[in-house]
């Protein structure tokens, strides 16, 4: 009968010295171009996470009314909120493409009896959803459409 | 602290992940005019005063799916969860994982406070 795994089932029965040698960290780690992106892929939560709280500053704002919503757009003009809205674009347009090129590439061979599409289809349908959605609610928000 | 979140993964992982997807496509296009055409002057802001901003936020789906509303959530909700797990695993890489417990929980629990504040000012438009 077969039991549930034990993570440890295949240690030796005595804990002896590894021949190997220990795993050390090069001090450059941070440095390296691969690594370099992985950590701004992180470090785009940052942004997120601020650009998160400013958005819901807006929305409490138009809870209140008129007057909170103009004042909250107005703040919008200050030049370090600028600077932080160009960032935030420029960040979330890098977690996009970086994201999108991964995603497929996380996909299971198959789920029960289906398979996922193919890769380039899953990349092009997530590119037409994010452009898709960005144009339409770029139109509704500048006043173009609905 | 860190077996609670190691019980709470595929919850935290799940909001991560519509962060990371939904909050991605909705926060483009809100940022691109809210937050630097609008304020450069190359779109009108009178385009977005008040009365259109609320309609807007509470336009509906066949007068019953609240659209607006579910949009607005999701635009303020999902992004504080991609920025809380990816700023802990930034400091896992920077600062190891002896203090994740403790990091991991603080911001989660940012996460979930801004949640409820976001929440909140979407079901009081």
């Amino acid at each position: 009968m077969a039991g549930p795994a034990h993570p440890h089932s295949m240690a030796p029965p005595k804990p002896g010295r590894t021949r190997a040698a220990p795993p050390q960290m090069p001090a450059s780690w941070w440095n390296t171009s691969r690594m370099r992106t992985y950590l701004l892929f992180d470090a785009t939560g940052i942004i997120y996470l601020l650009v998160g709280f400013v958005a819901i500053r807006m929305i409490r704002a138009l809870a209140e009314g008129a007057g909170a919503w103009q004042a909250a757009m107005q703040s919008l003009e200050n030049p370090i909120y600028i600077g932080f809205h160009l960032l935030s674009l420029i960040s979330v347009i890098f977690v996009a493409v970086r994201f999108f090129r991964l995603f497929p590439k996380a996909q299971p061979p198959s789920i029960g009896p289906l398979k996922p599409p193919p890769g380039p289809v899953i990349h092009a349908a997530l590119y037409a959803v994010w452009i898709g959605v960005t144009v339409v609610m770029s139109l509704a928000l500048a006043g173009v459409i609905f | 602290m860190k077996t609670l979140l190691l019980k709470l993964e595929p919850l935290i992982w799940f909001m991560f992940g519509q962060g990371i997807l939904i909050g991605t496509i909705l926060l483009t296009g809100w940022i691109l005019v809210v937050g630097v055409l609008m304020p450069l002057g190359i779109v009108d802001p009178a385009n977005l005063d008040y009365t259109r901003a609320h309609e807007l936020a509470t336009a509906s789906l066949f007068g019953v799916i609240p659209l607006g509303q579910l949009i607005l959530a999701a635009l303020l909700v999902l992004p504080l969860w991609k920025g809380a797990h990816h700023i802990r695993s930034l400091l896992v890489d920077f600062g190891g994982g002896e203090r994740d417990g403790i990091v991991g929980g603080l911001l989660y629990l940012v996460a979930i406070v801004g949640s409820g504040m976001g929440i909140a000012a979407v079901v009081g438009l």
